[in-house]
This record gives structure tokens, sequence and C-alpha cells, in this order.
């Protein structure tokens, strides 16, 4: 450990420091601005570390952590979406009238701290240590107010459910170590490709592996806690949950499949390609009928996983690329549709029911635009972030000829237009009588139109976003 | 200066955008200021870029100005990219000026609109997305803005969408195009995976180098662009829409459905020239449509009774004439007139418009009459904008155009199709004079306001210098445009004249001296219906597919959809069912998961070759 | 399919077969008498009292997790006060102290948090 290391662990340590200073603040004085402010500059302090990490990129810090361009995209987007959460979250604490307001805070740090460390582990101990410190906040964050049974549920849910997943996913670390001796996703690589392995037993323990981190990851059969739980979760919570938990697994999965020598494998190909098609499948069928916008978000945000991993499924370096653009618009797309879901909710409950956006248009046009824009970017309109994700999907999926999931793809997306649509028609019929309606605050005005901003702006544009993905691509394959 | 290109589009779209975000929070002056300003911007910008071309041509005739790359994915990767060329220069002088004109005159226009900013937003999404088909590198780009367009004149045909009828035209209008768009999309698909680009300099190219001339694939390419074009360009037997368009305010139907959207069919048969050239009976089919077109839009004008339907059957016709000029090859001709009929139509439109505002909104000639001395300014340029349609010679743009149109049909496509113009030249110098005099002349039947203010009048003078001064150019333009100038013979340009003034003869000695007594024929009814078409394909396509569609409702093809949605609703039901909100179900769901990837796992577990560095492993 | 995991796959049938056979005859031919008492809550035999789900006060929670955080600092103290003369002398002291300190530091700082917070208090 010296001097560069621990330039190249900045953006971590900031993050680490952060929580701990929010924490002390807290011990010093409850105060929800201070509280916010200062966890939003440890955001920023930790994205300001990045340009002097990857300066020393890449580097391998200890057995456990790699730093490298691929890592620092994927912190940077991380950083961006706990900002997002923790401005949108300032307007839903403060309309829930919490005692207890400023611990929210600490937590979201440490989730997206355990979520950049999943990004740069290189190791089944990192690997394990940022998926359970980034679980274990999450854990108290979905049942953060204490004003019903709903969010108790929901986040005792997600603990017993996520524990049940830990377990697999220990079970099959521990197997892998049992077989080859490696811990570290480089020597268990050589040591399998070695042909050190016992097939047997390696492939049903990686196969453990990825059913822990499919829970994370929420592709079906492991998604039946997130319409549970997405909508028990306040809105921006859910938000977090469903991109920065889920973006940092997918991370490490890319990581260890890319350090396996990647995806060419028939065992990998079946084992993802299952996940992939149940997904699209369980996702879309199950939002068919949803009459809650949350419910229905989660049930899309099951299907758009099993789209990533078509992408994931891909060779080396056009997976990597069509994944992490995936997951940018997914991110973009996804944060902004809780957004709008958090900033309509009113008085004592949260803008749920399908009915509570029933003439949007007329009421809140603004957010009834940007809501449409969302859902016509998850379904893939062009024009919209959206459209060159799916895009990606299927040329990669193209690029393999893996014409069964190319297929399932686009049935899939078929069956999702049905019900944006159906929200977008929603939006769209005679207003209701008006309920009065809460102002938009400042900082989740501002972060809406920037949400929206990109949404568009990387569907028109996406050149800068492209260069940007292909540089840190290559540092990964 | 050519570098400002990128502003042509640009600044109609950010009208667009600021109307549509800030439209109903900004005081009217500002949104006019808006609406207008970006338009006029546009324009100047098109009359700096015209300059410097003619001051100094670019290298190879042709300006491309690369934006950006779309993106880039498995090999294709569309550019959006801007192509400056003569032809693109002319379309953006003419959507730009018209345009602009017709801003100015929607200012009052629409004066006492509640929807006044979503009015000029549209329309600025409209010049914006015009600009870009016509300026677009990439036949993608051209597709955008062409549906860009499409949208448009949706949006503004419903306009006062309080009003079902109104709606049903736009849905009308949308549902008929889109069978045309349906061609060009599979005509570009096709272009793909032949030629591998969209670009359209470099399809050209390829088409010439690998396509025989009237092979399979250059005919099939090119009878399904034609078909697109028929269908934006409203050119039979897709022509039916474009009448009950007129349901939108006056200035979108001079604007879109006369000058500008409507001919995009003729811009992009001119641009893909070199393509149509290829299919020689696709060129045949190009000409039969323009002159049937031409034929079926001037005897339905005869019969109309309410004065914007005469002009866009009219429009039809004209555009007809643009149609038979690409079918014989001449599409610099074409495009000359597509440039006069912009002027001289869009002023029929608006004289049409201020004639509506001076009576509120009652269109039908009959009931009309005498308005010479009420309305002075809407009656000179509209009897200037009616001469240019009419073709009366030598002081009119409409007359060289179309004396350009018949010559060019003569000497390339021989007597019949000239014969066929000629006609045609007759009936509109017939109809034409029909409504001016029974709109202006004779005893006023009507109340009507005096005339409204400069900002409906300037745009008509403005309009009818150019319908008289915009022929004058015509040799020029053909050497600006196609590099060489043939005037006509003489002896042609008599005969026109002749024709077109013969029509107007007859005209006043039928409605003026009172020969055509007769109220209305069986041939006249006909004629006003559209030679009935909408009759035609409701009996042809509507009443059967319905009838088929009733007796059908239960046959096999709709087991297979109802089994789909059942099979969907199946699997909801199924889905729904295990998300009981009880973990016990929910850990259940995890062990299932583990248990199949398991089985995967074992299954397909296979040795690695030993001491292999990589993975080597053949797919299955 | 390999073949020697034929032998897995019966196992794993034989498994599931005889578990269900089984809990399916007891239920069938195992005769059902119930009383009162049968069904009533086993209690080492004697009558049951009360409800078994009392409310316990949330503080015992909290002394308990309070208990464990800081019993885990422990067992990571020892072995590193043990080991502390070997790095010393490998020359990491200082690096190895370091450490120590930011990670009893964090912790120093949680519990003034608790204290502040008055988790520490009864009342």
């Amino acid at each position: 450990m010296n001097g560069t290391d621990l330039v190249a662990l900045g953006p971590l340590l900031a993050l680490g420091a952060a929580a701990v200073v929010t924490l002390l603040s807290i011990a010093v004085r409850r105060h929800q601005r201070a509280t916010a402010t200062i966890a939003g500059l440890g955001l920023v302090a930790a994205a300001c570390a990045l340009p002097a990490a990857a300066d020393v990129a890449p580097r391998q810090v200890t057995a456990l952590v790699r730093i490298d361009d691929f890592a620092l995209l994927y912190i940077g987007l991380f950083l961006a979406a706990a900002f997002a959460t923790i401005v949108l979250a300032h307007d839903d604490l403060r309309r829930r009238a919490e005692p207890h307001r400023e611990e929210f805070h600490v937590l979201v740090l440490l989730s997206t701290l355990g979520a950049c460390v999943l990004a740069t582990s290189t190791h089944f101990a990192s690997f394990f240590l940022g998926l359970e410190t980034s679980s274990v906040a999450l854990y108290a964050l979905i049942a953060y107010p204490r004003s019903g049974p709903a969010h108790a549920e929901a986040g005792l849910k997600y603990l017993l459910l996520a524990g049940a997943s830990s377990a697999f996913l220990l079970f099959g670390m521990a197997l892998v170590y049992a077989d080859l001796g490696a811990l570290s996703f480089d020597g268990f690589a050589a040591a399998l490709l070695a042909g050190r392995g016992t097939p047997a037993l390696v492939w049903p323990a990686l196969a453990l592996v990825v059913a822990g981190a499919s829970f994370k990851l929420a592709v079906a059969p492991f998604h039946m806690w997130v319409p549970d739980v997405y909508q028990g979760a306040p809105a921006p919570v859910t938000g977090f949950l469903a991109t920065v938990s889920k973006g940092a697994v997918l991370a490490a999965l890319l990581r260890l499949f890319v350090a396996l020598g990647g995806v060419e494998r028939p065992v990998v190909v079946w084992t993802f390609g299952a996940l992939a098609v149940t997904s699209m499948l369980a996702g879309n069928l199950l939002a068919l009928s949803q009459r809650s916008l949350k419910r229905l978000l989660a049930c899309s945000s099951v299907a758009h996983l099993g789209y990533v991993l078509v992408a994931f499924l891909a060779a080396a370096p056009v997976a990597l690329e069509a994944v992490t653009w995936y997951l940018v618009a997914y991110f973009v797309t996804t944060l902004a549709a809780f957004g709008v879901v958090t900033v309509l909710a009113g008085g004592d409950r949260e803008a749920d029911a399908l009915d509570d956006y029933r003439g949007l248009f007329w009421r809140r046009p603004w957010l009834a635009a940007l809501l449409t824009g969302c859902l016509l970017s998850l379904a893939g309109i062009p024009l919209t972030a959206g459209f060159l994700a799916k895009f990606y999907a299927l040329a990669a999926g193209t690029s393999e000829a893996r014409w069964a999931l190319v297929v399932a793809l686009v049935v899939n997306s078929a069956l999702s237009a049905f019900y944006y649509l159906r929200v977008v028609v929603a939006m769209a019929a005679p207003a209701p009588a008006a309920a009065p309606a809460r102002r938009v605050p400042l900082g989740a005005g501002v972060l809406l139109a920037v949400l929206a901003l990109l949404l568009v702006g990387l569907g028109v544009y996406p050149a800068a976003l492209t260069a940007l993905i292909r540089a840190t691509a290559t540092a990964l394959s | 200066m050519l570098r400002l290109a990128w502003l042509l589009p640009a600044l109609p779209f950010a009208g667009f955008v600021a109307l549509a975000l800030l439209g109903r929070r900004l005081p009217r002056a500002t949104a006019t200021a808006v609406g207008v300003g970006s338009v006029g911007l546009a324009f100047a910008v098109a009359v700096a870029i015209g300059a410097a071309w003619l001051a100094a041509p670019p290298a190879g005739g042709a300006y491309v100005q690369h934006l950006w790359r779309w993106f880039d994915v498995a090999g294709f990767a569309p550019d959006v990219a801007l192509f400056v060329d003569p032809l693109a220069l002319v379309m953006c002088g003419v959507v730009t000026g018209v345009g602009f004109l017709i801003h100015v005159y929607a200012t009052e226009y629409m004066r006492d609109e509640p929807g006044y900013a979503r009015f000029f937003a549209s329309m600025n999404l409209f010049v914006g997305s015009m600009l870009t088909l016509v300026l677009a590198d990439d036949l993608l780009l051209l597709y955008l803005g062409w549906e860009g367009v499409g949208l448009c004149s949706y949006l503004l045909i419903g306009f006062w969408y309080r009003d079902a009828a109104n709606g049903r035209a736009a849905r009308k209008a949308f549902v008929v195009t889109r069978v045309g768009d349906t061609a060009f999309a599979i005509a570009l698909f096709l272009i793909v995976r032949e030629l591998g680009t969209l670009e359209i300099d470099e399809v050209l190219v390829r088409a010439a180098a690998q396509w025989p001339a009237g092979g399979t694939l250059a005919i099939l390419v090119a009878a399904l662009l034609l078909a697109g074009a028929a269908g934006k360009s409203a050119q039979a037997p897709l022509q039916v829409w474009l009448p009950d368009a007129m349901a939108g305010p006056t200035p979108v139907s001079a604007l879109i459905h006369a000058a500008t959207m409507v001919t995009a069919g003729v811009y992009l048969i001119a641009r893909m020239n070199v393509l149509f050239a290829l299919a020689p009976p696709v060129m045949t089919a190009v000409m039969i449509v323009g002159a049937a077109t031409l034929l079926l839009g001037a005897f339905s004008a005869l019969a109309q009774r309410d004065l914007k339907r005469v002009l866009a059957y009219s429009t039809i016709s004209q555009i007809g004439y643009m149609f038979l000029a690409l079918g014989v090859g001449a599409w610099s001709a074409a495009v000359f007139h597509l440039m006069t009929h912009a002027f001289f139509k869009a002023l029929l439109f608006l004289g049409a418009g201020a004639v509506l505002l001076a009576t509120h909104h009652e269109g039908d000639v009959l009931k009309l009459g005498g308005l010479r001395r009420r309305l002075p300014v809407t009656f000179w340029t509209f009897v200037i904008g009616g001469a240019a349609l009419a073709g009366v010679p030598l002081v009119t743009a409409g007359f060289f155009s179309k004396d350009a149109i018949l010559w060019e049909a003569w000497s390339r496509g021989g007597p019949v199709p000239w014969a066929v113009g000629l006609l045609g030249a007759f009936l509109t110098a017939l109809y034409v004079s029909r409504v001016i005099l029974l709109t202006f002349f004779g005893e006023q039947k009507h109340a009507a306001e005096p005339e409204r203010g400069l900002r409906i009048q300037l745009p008509l003078v403005a309009l009818a210098a150019l319908s008289i001064g915009g022929g004058w150019v015509h040799g020029g333009f053909d050497r600006f445009l196609a590099g060489d100038a043939h005037g006509g013979e003489a002896l042609f340009e008599v005969v026109a004249a002749v024709i077109s003034l013969a029509g107007v003869g007859v005209a006043w000695l039928a409605w003026r001296r009172g020969l055509w007594a007769r109220p209305d024929g069986a041939l006249q009814r006909f004629w006003r219906s559209g030679w009935g078409f909408d009759a035609v394909y409701h009996t042809l396509f509507v009443r059967p597919y319905v009838w088929f569609a009733r007796a059908n409702a239960r046959d096999v093809f709709d087991r297979g959809a109802d089994a789909i949605a059942g099979l969907a609703r199946g699997g909801n039901r199924l889905l729904v069912a295990s998300q009981d909100g009880r973990v016990r179900t929910y850990v259940a769901g995890l062990a299932l998961g583990a248990v199949v990837l398991l089985a995967i796992g074992v299954i397909f577990a296979r040795p690695e070759p030993a001491g292999a560095e990589t993975a080597t492993e053949v797919r299955p | 399919m390999n073949e020697s995991y034929v032998s897995l796959l019966v196992l794993a049938a034989v498994a599931l077969g005889l578990g269900t056979v089984i809990l399916m005859l007891n239920g069938l031919l195992g005769p059902s008498k119930p009383t009162a008492s049968k069904l009533d809550t086993f209690e080492t035999g004697n009558e049951p009292e009360g409800d078994a789900r009392q409310r316990f006060s949330i503080r015992f929670y909290l002394v308990a997790i309070l208990f464990i955080l800081f019993d885990i600092e422990v067992v990571f103290l020892f072995p590193w006060a043990v080991l502390f003369k070997d790095y010393v002398a490998a020359g990491l002291g200082t690096f190895m102290f370091v450490e120590m300190a930011v990670f009893v530091g964090i912790l120093a700082i949680g519990l003034a948090y608790v204290w502040r917070k008055g988790a520490l208090e009864w009342d």
C-alpha cells in the first residue's frame, strides 16, 4: 500500500470518509438540509477524485480490487445516481415529516460505497463484501419511513430473501475454493483454464454464484420480491434499488466472466440465455395487468435486465459496450421515472395507482411529458436513450447469431409497448377533479430537467457516451 | 457561409422547443417573435447560403456538412449530415421563404386562437422537419424528416380538435400516407440489405454500379419509393386524403398541403433520379400516375363548391404535372414547377383565407360573389395567383414552368403526355377562372368585413410579386439546377398560351355570361366527389374489409391471434398468482431458480481443454 | 448428458420420491383423532398461558446490537495486538498502526453518534 494506491482508491476512500463525516455531523446536530449538503458534497468529492484515479489506472490494489477505467466509469455512474437519489429523497423525506430524516443520507452513501467496491472487485471476498455493504444499507433504506407497515414489510422481505440468496452465493464461492483453491478471479480463471477444475463441481458452483447475483439483478425466477419491495420502498429508494444495486452486481459479473475468457462456453450461454428469456417473459407478462405504476416499473425492470443479459452474452468488447450503454440509458430513464413518481406524491401517500396519473397531461404537462418520455425510452422508441440501448442489445444478439434470444427480445418489446402505452393513454385521458398539486421543489426540478435532457440527448447525440464507453471497454478485455 | 447550413433546421427546432415548453406562459407577442422569428432567421440563413453558393460554388457541386455520427453499432453507422446542393438550396429557399410569409400571415389569421402558441410550435416543428428532409444526406435522416412532417400534418389538420370531423380528417391523412410510408420504409430496408448504406450519394453510386438498368431490384426499390412519394404527394391512387386535409387552418393548408410537404414526393424522386433512371418501367409509371392525377384533380376541381377544396384538387393536379415531368426524366422542370407552384398556390390559399376571414368562414363559392370591391388587395393578388395557376402567358411564373413541362413532355414523352398536359392546362384555366368569377364578380351575396391589416396583405403582395417574377429566372434556374438550359420552342409556347387563354375565355362565357346555367349534373356531382374515389375505396376496401373482418371474426388466423393474447393472459394470471406476497413463495422461487441453474451447470459442464490459454470451445 | 450423472439423477429422484411418499402415507394411513388438548399448543405439558407473541422493549435489541458491534471490534483488536510486534519487525509498524487507528477511529465516531443520540441510556 503506497501513495499511488491511495490515489487509485481515492473515490472509495472519499465515499467512506463522507459517510463517517455525515454520521458525525448528525451526532453534532440534526439538520436535514445540512446533512444532505454534506452527503452531496461527499459524493462530489468522490467524483472529483475520479480523474486522479484515472491517471494511475489501471492499477491492482491488493488482491481485492482493481481500479481501471471500467471500474471508474461505473463508480461515476453510481455516484451520479446516488446524488440524484439524495436530491429526490430530500423532497420525499420532507413530505413524510419523519422525525429522523438525517440518517438516510449515511445509508445511501454506504450502499453506494458497497456498489463501488463491487464494480472494482477482482476477488470473491471483495465481491461479497461489496454486495453485503450495499445490501445491508438497503434493508434500512427500504424500511426507512416508519409511517406504515408497508415499508417495514418490504424491508423485511428484502432482508430475508437477500439473506437466502447470499447463502447460495457463499456456498458457490466455497465450492469454487474447495475445487480450485482460488478466490481471486484471475487465479480462478487460470486454474480453470489450465484444466485443473472438476467440471461437475466448478460449474454448478458458478451456477450458485450466478443464482445469488441473480437475486440482486432480479431476473426471473429470482424476481418475485421485486414488485412488493419496489412498491413498499419510498420512491427515491426504489430508483436507487433499481439502478445502483443492479448495475453494481452486473459490473462484477462482467468482470468475473471476462476473466473467465468470455461467455463462449455452452454452459454460460445456457445459463444466461435461460435467465434472459424467463426474465423478459416474466417481467412483461406480469406487467400487463398492473394497476400500480411502481409495480409496473418493477416488472418492467425485470424484463429490462433480461434484455441486458442478451447484450451480456455477446463477445467481450461488444458485450461490455452494449451492457454499459444499456445500463446508462436504463439508469437515466429509471431515475427520471421514479423522480416523477416522487414529486407527484401528495399529502401522506405516494402517486402509485394508475388512477393517480389519469389526466396528468392536463394537470401537470411537464411531468406528464417527462414520464411519457421515460416510458417511450423504456419501450425503445427512436430518439430516446432507450432506443439505442435496445438497438445495442439486438445488435449484440445478432452478432453472435443467437436468434432465439433475438426473437424473444423482439416479441417481448412488442408485448411491453402495450402496458407502457396504457400509462400514456391514462395520462392523456380527461382529467378528473383536480387535486391540489404540490409544487416541484427546485432541486428535484433541476434534476428532472437534467435527466430529461439526457434522455433525449443520449438518443440524438450518443457519440460522446459511446466514445467514453469504448475507451473503458478496452480496459477490461 | 455554407457552414451555417446546420442553422437551417436548428432554428425552427429551437423555436419549437421554446414554444412547446414555455408556450402557454409566454405573452403572445413573445410567442409571435419566437415562432415567426425562427423561420425568418432560417430564411435569412438560406438566402445567405444561396448568395455564397452563387458567388463561389463549392467543388463538386455539393457541400456535405457532417454534424455527428448518430450511432455506430454492428457496422451500421448512420451519420447525421446535411447535403447542400442546388436542389436542396431551392427547396430550402421555398420552405423558409414561403414559410416565413405564411407565418407572418398566420399571426393575424390565428389572432384570436386560444391555441396560438401550440399552432406556432407545430408550424416551427414542421419547418424544421421539412428542412431536415430536404437537407438530409442520409435516407434515414430523410425518413426522420419525412415522418416528422407527417406528424405535423396530422397535428395541424386536427388543430381544432374539438370538432370530431377534423380529428377524422387528420386520421385519414395519417393512415393514407402511412400506406406510402410503409412502402418507403421497405424500400429503405431493401437498400440497406442490398447496398449496405443509406447515404444518398453512396446509394446512387452503388446502385448505378451494382444494379443493371431494368433489373428487378432497381425496379422494386424504385416502385416502392414511388409508392412512398405518391402517398406523401397525394397522387393517384393515394390522393384521397388531401381534400379532407383542408380541415386544418388555412395557413396550414397553404404551407403544408400546398407549398411544401406535399411536394416532398417530387423532391424524393428528383433526389433519387439516378435510381429511377435504372428502372424505366417505373419511370413510365411515374408519368402515368402524374398524367392520371393531373386530369383527375383538374376535373374534380371544376366541380367543387368549397373554395379550399378547389385549391386542394388543384394542388393534386399540379403535383400531377410535376410527376409527369419526373416521369419523362425532366426533373429540373418538375422542381421549377414545384417552386412556382409553391408561390402561387400559397398565394391562392392565403387569399382564400383572407376571404374566409372576411366572410366568417363561408367557403362555398356559390354563396359568395362580388367581393372584388370589398376586398381589393385580396382580389388583385388572388387574380395574379390564379393567372399564374392558369398559366396566363408571358407575365406569370406558372406559364413558364408549365410550358417547360409541356415542352419536355413532347420532346421526351411524345404526343400523348403532351396532349394530356394540354388538356389539363385548359381545365386549370377553366376552374381557376370559375372560382375567381364566382367569388369576386357578380353581386355580393354574403356580408363581408373589410380587409385586415398589413400582416395579411404584405404576404399576399410578396407572394404575388413572386408569382409574377418567379418565372423570369427560368433559364438561370435550369443552369443552376442541372447545369444546362433549354428554352421551349416558340410554337409550343404559343399553343400553350392559346389553350390557357381559351380556358379563361370559356370560363367567362360559362359563369359570367351565364351560359352554364344547368346547376348540377350527375357528372358534376361525380367530379365533386373527387371521381368518387372515397366511395369507391369505401366499397372496394373499407366495406369488404369490415365485412371480411366481421365474417372472419372466428377464423383460424384469429384463433392464432387469440391464442397469443390468451397465452399472454394465461401467463399473466399464472405469474400474478405467484405474487402472493408471502416470503415462502418467493424463497421457493429462489430455490427453483437455483435448481434450474444448477441443472444447467451440471448438464453443460465440459472439461477445459488441458493447458489451453484461452477458451477455445466452439459454440453449439 | 454425461453418463456418470445418471446415478446422481436416480439418487435425486429416489430421495424426492421417498420423502413425498412417506409424507403422503403418513397422512393417509395415520389415524387422526383430534381432541382439544391435542390441538393445543405444546408447552412442556403445562397449560399454555397467555400469548406467545410478547412484545419486548426495543431497547434490548439496541443494547444487544451495540454489544455485538463493540465485541467484534475487540475480536479484531486481539490478533492485531498479538501480531503487532512482528509487523514492527517487518517494517510495517506505522502502516499497521495507522490502519488500526482508522478502524478504531470510525468506531469511536460511531460510539459518539450513539451516545449523542441517547442510545446508551435506558430511558
